[in-house]
C-alpha cells in the first residue's frame, strides 16, 4: 500500500473541504449565523456550472461566469433572507437556514429534473502523475483553486480597505460602525466571496463526479458544519486545517478504519473527541 | 380571479371524471417514490408500470374492466409508506398492490399488507425481509444474494477470473449481493483477496482506488448503485486500474454511462432486462419507455412494466377481484414478462434466468445469459 498516495488523496479532498468550508466559517465570524444554506449554494454553482459549459462548450469560460454569478447570489440571498433575521436571536436565522437549504434542493429537483446532469465533454479528465501519485487532471486543479482563492482571501483580509473593513466589524461590528465602516457593504462583500467559493467547489465535484444532482449539498452541508467548529467557529486558519485535516483521515480511515466506522462518521468521531478534549475547538479564535 | 375558479372548475370536473371511471375500473395500487433522493428510479417505475396497464387497457383489460394504476409518492421512506399502504387498502379499495419503491418502505408496507390480505408485489425491491412478511406478498425482482451468486459464475466461470476484489456497498443490497458471492465462489474457483466497504453517499474513491491498484485483481465485484458505481468506475479508471468490473442491477440504466463515459466501456453487468432481446414486447417496451421517458429503459422500469404484467396475469387468472382468489393467482402463475418467465416459490420469490449486459460504444449490449436454475434458486424462508 503506497502512503504517499493516501496522504495526495486526502489532502485533495480536503481542498474541496476547504474551499466550501472557508465561506462558512466567514458568515458566521461576521454575523453568527449557521448559514446551512450554503450547501445549497454549492449545488447551485454545480448547476451552473455545468449547464453553462454544456451550452458553451468552454469549462473555462463556464467557471468565471458561475462563480461570479453565484457570488451575487449569495450577495441577493443575504439581502433577501438573513437581513430581515439580524435582530433577531441567532437560532431564528439557522432555522431559516434549514428551511431555505431544503426548499432549494426542491426547486433544484423541479426546475432540473430529479436525474442526475452530466458534462456532454468533462474536461480535465486525463492523468497526470504527481509526486509518483497518478491523479486526475481536475483533482490537480482544485488543488490549485483552492490555494489561489484562499490565498487571495488573505490577501483581500490583510492588505485591502475592505479586508480591513472586515476584520474590524468582525470583531467588534458596533466599533467599526462607530468609525465609519459600511456594516453592509462588509456583508455584501462577505457573502459574495463565501458564496463564490461554494460555487467553484461545486463546479469542480460536478466535473470530478460528472454528476449533478439536487440533493449533493447533503454531505458537504454537514461536514462543512463540523470542519468548522473544529477549526474554532469563525477561524478561518483553523478551519482550513481542519478540512485538510478531515480529507487525510478519511482517507486513511475509508481503508483502515472501513470496518468499524463510515468513512462519513469519522468527521463526527473526530468533531466528538475533540469537543470532549477541547470543546473550543482545534484553535481558539484571535 | 377568473383563472383561478377556471382550475376549481377543473379539478371538480377532473375529480367527478375520475371517480366516474372508476366505477369501472380494476384498482392497483402503486407507491414509488417520485420526489426525494429517489426519485429518477421511481419515475423509470412508474413509466414502467404505466406502460403496462395501458398495453393490458388497449387489448381490453382484465376480464372485461380497465386497469387503473392508484398513485402515491412514499419518498422510497417508510414513514409515508405505511400511511399510504393503509390508505390504498382502506379507502381506494385497490385489488392488490405493487411497489415501485425501496426496500426500506416496500418492507414496511408489505406488513400492512400482508395484516389485511391483501396481495402485494414488489417490483424491484430485494431485501429478503420483504416476502417474509407472509404469504400475501411477492416478489418480480431477483434477490441480492442470488444476483450475487450469479456473478460469481459470471466471474469465476463465463470469464475465467479468479482473484477478485469486492466493494460493499454499506446497505442490504450491497451486503446481501456479497454474501451471496461469497457463499458460492468456491464453487468456480475464486478467491477473494481484498473486500472494501463505502456507504451509499460516498463519490470520491481516491484512497480505495489506489489501495486496488496495489491488490491488482483480476476483476472487481461492485455492489453499488448506479449514481455510486460510476464515479467509481471512473475513478478506477483514471487511477489506472485495468482490471473487469462487474457490476449488477443496481448499475442498469443510461445514467451509469452517461456519468462515467469511457470509463463505462467493457463494464459487465447482471441484471433484469437485455437490451438486444428479439422479443417483440421487449422491443415495444424499450421503444414506448424512451418515447416517454426521452432516456433508455432500464431494469427498474422494466421490473415495473413487468409486476404489473403479473398482476394482470393474476387477476385474470382469478377471474375477479377476490384477493383471496388473486393471491392463490400468484401463487400459482407463470407469467411471460420482458424480464423473463417468472414464477413464484412458496416464499414468493421469483424464479428466473439473468441477463448479462455489456457497456459497448456508449451502449448497454447482449453479453451472455445465465440459466443455470439450480443457482438462480431462490431461498424458501
Amino acid at each position: 500500500m503506497n502512503y504517499s498516495d493516501l496522504l495526495v488523496q486526502g489532502l485533495v479532498e480536503g481542498c474541496i473541504y476547504a474551499l466550501i468550508a472557508v465561506g462558512l466559517t466567514l458568515v458566521y465570524g461576521l454575523l453568527r449565523i449557521l448559514h446551512i444554506a450554503h450547501a445549497g449554494i454549492f449545488t447551485l454553482g454545480a448547476y451552473i456550472g455545468l449547464l453553462l459549459t454544456n451550452e458553451t462548450g468552454s469549462f473555462a469560460a463556464a467557471f468565471v461566469i458561475t462563480v461570479v454569478v453565484v457570488g451575487f447570489f449569495g450577495m441577493a440571498f443575504y439581502r433577501l433572507f438573513y437581513e430581515p433575521l439580524l435582530d433577531k436571536p441567532p437560532h431564528v436565522a439557522l432555522i431559516a437556514s434549514i428551511g431555505l437549504f431544503i426548499a432549494m434542493e426542491e426547486i433544484y429537483r423541479m426546475v432540473f429534473g430529479a436525474t442526475s446532469l452530466s458534462f456532454l465533454a468533462p474536461p480535465l479528465k486525463d492523468t497526470v502523475t504527481v509526486a509518483g501519485v497518478r491523479l486526475e487532471e481536475g483533482r490537480v486543479v482544485v488543488v490549485v483553486l483552492a490555494v489561489v482563492l484562499i490565498g487571495g482571501l488573505a490577501v483581500l483580509a490583510g492588505r485591502t480597505r475592505i479586508g480591513i473593513a472586515w476584520r474590524a466589524t468582525v470583531s467588534d461590528a458596533a466599533m467599526a460602525e462607530s468609525f465609519g465602516i459600511d456594516l453592509a457593504r462588509v456583508r455584501y462583500v462577505n457573502f459574495f466571496v463565501a458564496s463564490a467559493m461554494a460555487a467553484a467547489a461545486g463546479i469542480m465535484v460536478a466535473l470530478l463526479l460528472n454528476q449533478v444532482i439536487p440533493t449533493m449539498g447533503g454531505v458537504p452541508a454537514y461536514k462543512a458544519l463540523a470542519i468548522i467548529v473544529l477549526g474554532g467557529l469563525g477561524n478561518v486558519r483553523g478551519t482550513l486545517i481542519a478540512a485538510l485535516a478531515l480529507g487525510v483521515i478519511e482517507s486513511f480511515g475509508t481503508i483502515y478504519l472501513d470496518r468499524v466506522l463510515d468513512r462519513d462518521a469519522i468527521a463526527f468521531a473526530f468533531l466528538i473527541a475533540v469537543l470532549m478534549i477541547r470543546p473550543q475547538g482545534l484553535f481558539i479564535r484571535r | 380571479m377568473m383563472s383561478w375558479k377556471f382550475s376549481t372548475a377543473a379539478a371538480v370536473a377532473f375529480v367527478l371524471a375520475a371517480s366516474a371511471a372508476s366505477a369501472e375500473t380494476i384498482k392497483i395500487g402503486f407507491n414509488t417514490p417520485q420526489t426525494g433522493f429517489a426519485a429518477a428510479d421511481g419515475k423509470s417505475a412508474l413509466t414502467g408500470a404505466q406502460i403496462a396497464v395501458d398495453t393490458v387497457n388497449a387489448a381490453g383489460g382484465v376480464n372485461g374492466k380497465k386497469l387503473e394504476l392508484v398513485v402515491y409518492d412514499d419518498q422510497a421512506k417508510p414513514k409515508f409508506a405505511v400511511p399510504i399502504a393503509t390508505k390504498l387498502i382502506q379507502q381506494d379499495k385497490v385489488a392488490l398492490g405493487i411497489s415501485g419503491s425501496y426496500s426500506a418502505p416496500t418492507r414496511a408496507s408489505a406488513g400492512v399488507y400482508q395484516n389485511a390480505k391483501v396481495p402485494y408485489i414488489s417490483a424491484y425491491a430485494v431485501h429478503p425481509d420483504v416476502t417474509r412478511a407472509g404469504n400475501y406478498v411477492f416478489r418480480t425482482g431477483i434477490l441480492g444474494s442470488v444476483q450475487g451468486k450469479a456473478a460469481a459464475k459470471l466471474i469465476g466461470d463465463t470469464l475465467g477470473k479468479k482473484r477478485v476484489v469486492i466493494t460493499i456497498m454499506k446497505n442490504d443490497y450491497g451486503k446481501s449481493l456479497a454474501a451471496g458471492f461469497r457463499s458460492v465462489m468456491a464453487d468456480y474457483g475464486i478467491q477473494v483477496i481484498k473486500e472494501y466497504q463505502y456507504s451509499l453517499r460516498d463519490r470520491q474513491f481516491g484512497p480505495i482506488v489506489s489501495s486496488i491498484k496495489a491488490d491488482n485483481p483480476d476483476a472487481i465485484f461492485d455492489t453499488g448503485y448506479w449514481f455510486v458505481a460510476a464515479p467509481f468506475v471512473s475513478q478506477l479508471r483514471s487511477g489506472g486500474v485495468k482490471a473487469v468490473v462487474v457490476g449488477q442491477e443496481g448499475y442498469d440504466g443510461v445514467k451509469f454511462i452517461e456519468i462515467a463515459k469511457k470509463a463505462a466501456e467493457g463494464v459487465i453487468i447482471v441484471t433484469a432486462l437485455d437490451r438486444d432481446s428479439k422479443e417483440p414486447e421487449v422491443r415495444d417496451f424499450m421503444t414506448e419507455f424512451e418515447k416517454r421517458t426521452g432516456y433508455g429503459a432500464d431494469m427498474v422500469g422494466a421490473s415495473g412494466h413487468a409486476a404489473v404484467m403479473v398482476a394482470a396475469a393474476a387477476l385474470k387468472k382469478a377471474g375477479s377481484t377476490d384477493r383471496v382468489a388473486i393471491r392463490e393467482a400468484l401463487a400459482s402463475i407463470e407469467v411471460k414478462a420482458i424480464t423473463g418467465v417468472l414464477s413464484f416459490n412458496v416464499l414468493g420469490e421469483v424464479q428466473k434466468g439473468l441477463k448479462v449486459q455489456e457497456v459497448r460504444n456508449g451502449r448497454w449490449r447482449y453479453h451472455s445469459k445465465i440459466v443455470d436454475a439450480k443457482l438462480l434458486t431462490p431461498p424458501e424462508k
